[in-house]
């Protein structure tokens, strides 16, 4: 198949599911499920209406926070379990604790410690992204070919220099993934920490669910949808900017 | 001539969890005499590789000692004097041809105005002028072994260790960078230490061939070659050439029978 037919099958399958979404949503009524061609208009008014953005923003600065914590000891540490066996030993088993663990299992407990505001939310969205962010580096570390760190050896590169010259460099491709993964789950871990104690984005989501149209919580939940696919979309593209022998790398395995 | 690099009862094994540690290169006797081309051929999986990791100190040796115009070499890492070419080229896939061949430059603290100077000559001489900026990805393989060979070539090593470096190109490839290799080593004024599992390669490339046995690796005969430099395609064709070739071979067939 060319990438011009992989186009087309795309819209086609977006087309189809928009069709019997406006089917669904007719036979339904919108007070259970929207229609599409009521939900635009809906999206078109609430862009403008300020809330809708305003509260993204705010939750999105915060869950950045969280997230580069993550990212800042996740990479580093991972990188270093997958190298030093007695790292490995010593945090490996915490650090599988929490990519098992709920976020919304720890929502109550963190409620009590930091309360609803600001810490609240970069300690959901940490933890819930820190494990995928690690693990990842963790795998990649583990996997680099042992022969090129031969090479390193045999121009007697130091340890340090071994790290920061070859260790991470050819770590870089899974950094980028566990980023993208991590990111995904931080989004969701904090929409849903924000329905709990009705802040941001997912409170304002959490109380238009009462209304009786659904176009408003579904124009929300697009908008949602938008940002993670962009985000996505974007650490993919600042991969392939800082290095530009990435995309080979991923495809070459 | 004056012995260059010396190796002497060199042992390695490898422990096999609850199986017999398997013997890979056993008492081990060499010596590589200065500036020479000295080739050393055996068959696939005989610890060819094994050995010059010992020589280059990736990994160490059970017992024996390595020498280095004299000096006790045996258990430094890399370095030395020493430049090893890999089998499999193993460039940094994240570097650049010129930021690959400065590797080594990096690790030894050359300042990087001098940096580019050097890596550029050397990418010019094995003839990758132009593919400076590319990445490996973008090299053929030849190519790609050409950067290999210049990232060793400029540490300015003493001594050249070249693991099968010609194994996995085409042949077409290989014969040009054969007779690269010989104008570069004839340039560079270098002692060469070349592992290979190919006859006619040995004997066209080197000045003496050291046949070693099937695992345990050990030098079973060493054959001075006679043919004058520089060497040209021609004498592949040779009679002495091909019965040297018949010789080396039926030593290798006998190794292998018992
Ligand atoms: N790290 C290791 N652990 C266990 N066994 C090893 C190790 N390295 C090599 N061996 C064994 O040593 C033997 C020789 O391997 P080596 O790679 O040195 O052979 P070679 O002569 O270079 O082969 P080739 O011509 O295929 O490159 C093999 O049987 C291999 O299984
Ligand atoms: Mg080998």
């Amino acid at each position: 198949m060319t990438k011009s037919h992989i186009l087309f099958l795309n819209v086609t399958g977006i087309v189809m599911f928009l069709l019997l979404w406006e089917v669904g949503g007719r036979i339904a009524g919108e007070n259970l499920l929207a229609a599409p061609s009521i939900v635009v208009f809906e999206y078109i008014r609430l862009l403008f209406a300020g809330d809708m953005l305003r509260e993204l923003v705010g939750s999105l600065r915060q869950m950045f926070v969280g997230f580069g914590l993550a990212c800042a000891i996740g990479m580093p540490m991972g990188a270093l379990m997958g190298r030093i066996r007695l790292v490995d030993a010593l945090v490996h088993p915490w650090v599988s604790m929490v990519v098992v663990t709920s976020a919304a299992a720890l929502a109550p407990i963190f409620i009590l410690m930091f309360g609803t505001g600001f810490e609240f939310r970069v300690a959901i969205v940490f933890v819930s992204s820190f494990g995928y962010v690690t693990l990842t580096a963790y795998h990649g570390a583990r996997g680099i070919d042992p022969k090129i760190i031969d090479v390193a050896r045999s121009y007697s590169t130091g340890p340090v220099e071994t790290y920061r010259k070859v260790i991470l460099p050819a770590l870089f491709p899974y950094l980028i993934t566990g980023a993208r993964l991590g990111l995904v789950h931080a989004t969701r871990a904090m929409v849903m920490a924000e329905m709990f104690v009705l802040v941001g984005y997912g409170g304002l989501i959490f109380q238009t669910g009462q209304d009786l149209s659904t176009a408003p919580l579904i124009s929300y939940l697009v908008t949602l949808m938008f940002v993670s696919v962009g985000a996505n979309m974007g650490l993919g593209w600042i991969g392939r900017q800082l290095a530009p022998w990435y995309d080979s790398k991923m495809s070459a395995g | 001539m004056a012995t260059k690099l010396s190796l002497n009862n060199l042992h390695k094994s490898f422990g096999r969890g609850k199986a017999n540690p398997i013997e890979v290169v056993q008492d081990f006797s060499l010596d590589i005499r200065d500036l020479e081309f000295l080739a050393v051929i055996g068959p696939s999986g005989c610890g060819k590789s094994t050995l010059l990791r010992l020589i280059d100190g990736l990994i160490p040796a059970d017992s024996g000692s390595i020498l280095m115009d004299g000096r006790d070499i045996s258990n430094k890492v890399g370095g030395e004097g020493r430049g090893m070419v890999f089998q499999s080229f193993d460039l940094f896939p994240w570097r650049t041809t010129q930021a690959n061949v400065e590797f080594g430059l990096e690790t030894n603290g050359v300042p990087k105005s001098e940096r580019t100077g050097i890596a550029k000559h050397y990418i010019d001489l094995v003839g990758l002028t132009g593919f400076e900026h590319s990445y490996p990805h973008e090299l053929s393989g030849g190519m790609q072994q050409r950067a290999g060979f210049a990232r060793a070539l400029a540490i300015k090593p003493e001594i050249l260790l070249m693991d099968e470096p010609f194994g996995a190109l085409d042949v077409q490839t290989r014969d040009i960078l054969q007779n690269e290799l010989l104008d570069i080593w004839q340039k560079e004024k270098k002692t060469v230490l070349f592992v290979t599992h190919s006859i006619e390669e040995a004997i066209y490339l080197a000045d003496r061939i050291a046949v070693i046995t099937p695992r345990p690796a050990r030098v079973d005969r060493i054959i001075d070659v006679p043919f004058e430099r520089p060497r040209t395609e021609d004498i592949k064709s040779r009679p002495e050439f091909l019965e040297m070739r018949q010789e080396i071979w039926s030593i290798l067939k006998e190794g292998i029978k018992v």
